[in-house]
């Protein structure tokens, strides 16, 4: 297998899994539905690029206009990814979080997102508009050659460690006095209210928490592919995401992983493999262009709708957390249905 | 200052637009519960139709029409199909609003290899101009206006002065106790599918016929002002949405003219923003966004 490709495909895989674990916190864990998830990391891959760039009076980076450009070397850009996801989070969910009905704040995220790539897309000086961010340099390309085979294990290693730092912080988080006050909220908001959990407060930090995952995610696709643009965060991009939170299982980071390497991975790889034309017995058919990725689409609908049907707790499902002392499940369920 | 007399008029199209599109949304959600994010989907799919139509020599009027039955029927069948089920299922409504939004990408996806990625407009000549105090609009924004105010009225006999209207609103206030006065729920909430349907269908034709060219990612910005229309005045409330749509479409228009034509959805936006830190349950509700979701 070619070096570029196993590099490509890891990477990615990388990103899609430490994006899953960060909006299973939100939404698995939480049930905040996060409809603008793309916008956080949009916003770190951005801050990432600029921190990282030189200058746009740069020679070689004069045909764009961004603000910032301040070649900070390697480890500083992605932190600073990761603190622009969750500083961004603060405004998004100190305005949606505190008083809005919980399918309230699902459609404002939605409006968010959508919004948010309209301004980027129309507000050129900012960061060079629907053209987008070109030459984002790499994390220590002055040291290792960018173009070698060495960088690309180099690469693939960074992001490995990335998903194991990412992977400690959640299952921390979930397993934490912290994540099963998230999971209360989530199951029924009055009863943890009453119980002295402020549901504001917890959603707000798991938001920011979630926009700093979202945001090392976007810092480590842009240092590989190097550009950065209002079409590659579109807000179908989330629902994606949610497509494979849903599929892999909700509320366990497992299954973030799994949903990770079942939708936006194994979709990709999928479709790779399909011909450009289908032989139907003498009759061949040459799909028109934009065919299959419309039809990529249709499937990510269909498998919401469909898991969402048959198998709403996902493929790995979220295991039942037991304590000592506390009464048989099966018995519960035999009082409450009598 | 004739700008913005010139903006002004704009705004009375504008509004009368997005009051179509607004009204039917809301009445979705008032009256069914669902938050049904793929209503910009079908307005753009409705305006197709009736593009099809209009190609074919027929007057946009005429295809106005077709887009509304289409509109009425694609609603129905979605509510039959999709919505319904998941809701007799139990879903929560976050179930629904993300069900909704896959089925609004599928719907937009299905659309493109049909009708491909690229704008196309209505052959129909914009009229005559006409001006009147300053301001100048062709005959066609006029119908438009015209058309807005009909239906507006329409809305607003339907559901003050008929029994059905009457029965829509007992289904809204509270679904069980209207079935236990007798009546039939189901039946009042595939009627009200079928009439936010047209409306959605007729909304979607009017949108299109008052932007120059359209395509199939306009659905979204569809999408967003009926929206913010509808959350401005209070989701669910029929009367709320027509003064959202007002403030909306004149403020926008007012925006437009004194700072860029491109930002007209942001400054939706930002009125929707406003709307959520202010006043969450919209103008007219009492509790709208502020109750508990169940």
């Amino acid at each position: 297998m070619n070096t570029y490709y196993a590099a490509n495909l890891l990477v990615y895989a990388a990103v899609d899994i430490i994006a899953c674990i960060a909006l299973n916190l939100q939404f698995g864990v939480s049930g905040i539905v996060n409809f603008s998830f793309i916008v956080f990391q949009a916003a770190g891959a951005y801050a990432a690029a600029v921190l990282s760039m030189p200058p746009d009076t740069a020679s070689g980076y004069d045909f764009q206009i961004y603000v910032g450009g301040f070649q900070l070397p390697f480890p500083l850009p992605w932190i600073g990814g990761a603190i622009a996801g969750g500083l961004l989070s603060i405004p998004v969910g100190f305005v949606v979080l505190r008083k809005l009905r919980s399918d309230y704040q699902a459609i404002a995220l939605l409006v968010t997102s959508i919004i948010a790539n309209t301004v980027i897309t129309n507000a050129r000086p900012f960061l060079n508009g629907a053209a987008g961010l070109a030459l984002v340099p790499q994390p220590l390309q002055d040291q290792i050659d960018p173009v070698s085979d060495s960088y690309q294990y180099f690469y693939i290693g960074l992001s490995a460690l990335s998903v194991v730092l990412v992977w400690f912080v959640a299952s921390r988080i979930v397993n934490s006095p912290f994540g099963r006050s998230l999971r209360a909220m989530r199951d029924n908001e009055v009863a943890a209210s009453a119980l002295g959990k402020n549901p504001v407060a917890l959603k707000m930090m798991i938001f920011i928490v979630g926009g700093v995952i979202a945001g090392l995610s976007g810092a480590i696709l842009v240092g590989f592919i190097q550009l950065w643009a209002p079409s590659v965060w579109l807000y179908p991009e989330t629902i994606i995401l949610f497509a494979a939170v849903i599929v892999g299982g909700r509320g366990n980071n497992l299954g973030a992983v799994l949903g990770a390497l079942l939708v936006p991975v194994g979709f990709e790889e999928v479709t790779r493999l399909l011909p450009n034309q289908f032989d139907l017995g003498g009759l061949v058919i040459t799909p028109q262009v934009g065919l299959i990725p419309a039809l990529q689409w249709v499937a990510i609908g269909l498998l919401i709708i469909g898991f969402l049907w048959f198998r709403p707790e996902g493929v790995r499902p979220e295991p039942r957390r037991v304590f000592e002392g506390s009464p048989d499940p099966s018995e519960v369920e035999l009082v409450s249905t009598a | 200052m004739s700008l913005f007399q010139a903006a002004f008029g704009f705004g009375l199209v504008s509004m009368s637009v997005i009051a179509l599109g607004a009204v039917g949304f809301t009445m979705q959600f008032g009256i069914t519960n669902m938050i049904n994010l793929a209503y910009g989907e079908v307005m753009i799919s409705s305006a197709y139709v009736a593009y099809y139509i209009n190609r074919a020599g027929v007057s946009i009027w005429i295809g106005m029409i077709a887009g509304a039955i289409f509109g009425a029927v694609f609603s129905f069948l979605l509510n039959r199909i999709v919505y319904s089920p998941f809701q007799r299922k139990g879903t929560s409504l976050l179930g629904m609003v993300i069900v909704s939004l896959a089925v609004s990408l599928m719907i937009a996806n299905l659309l493109l290899p049909l009708v491909t990625y690229n704008s196309v407009s209505y052959q129909e000549t914009s009229g005559s101009l006409i001006r009147m105090a300053g301001v100048i609009l062709t005959t066609n924004q006029i119908l438009i206006i015209l058309l807005a105010v009909v239906v507006m009225l329409a809305i607003h006999g339907l559901l003050r002065y008929t029994r059905l209207g009457k029965a829509m609103r007992a289904t809204a206030a509270n679904p069980i106790l209207a079935r236990n006065c007798g009546i039939a729920t189901q039946r009042v909430v595939d009627v009200v599918w079928l009439i936010t349907g047209a409306l959605c269908g007729l909304a979607g034709v009017v949108a299109a016929l008052n932007s120059d060219s359209f395509a199939v990612a306009n659905g979204a910005g569809f999408l967003i002002t009926a929206l913010a229309a509808a959350v401005l005045g209070g989701a669910g409330q029929p009367y709320g949405a027509m003064i959202g749509a007002v403030i909306i479409g004149l403020v926008t228009e007012l925006s437009a003219a004194a700072w860029s034509p491109e930002y007209k959805e942001v400054v939706a936006f930002g009125i929707l923003v406003l709307v959520m830190v202010l006043r969450p349950q919209g103008l007219l509700a009492k509790r709208g966004a502020l109750a508990a979701a169940g």
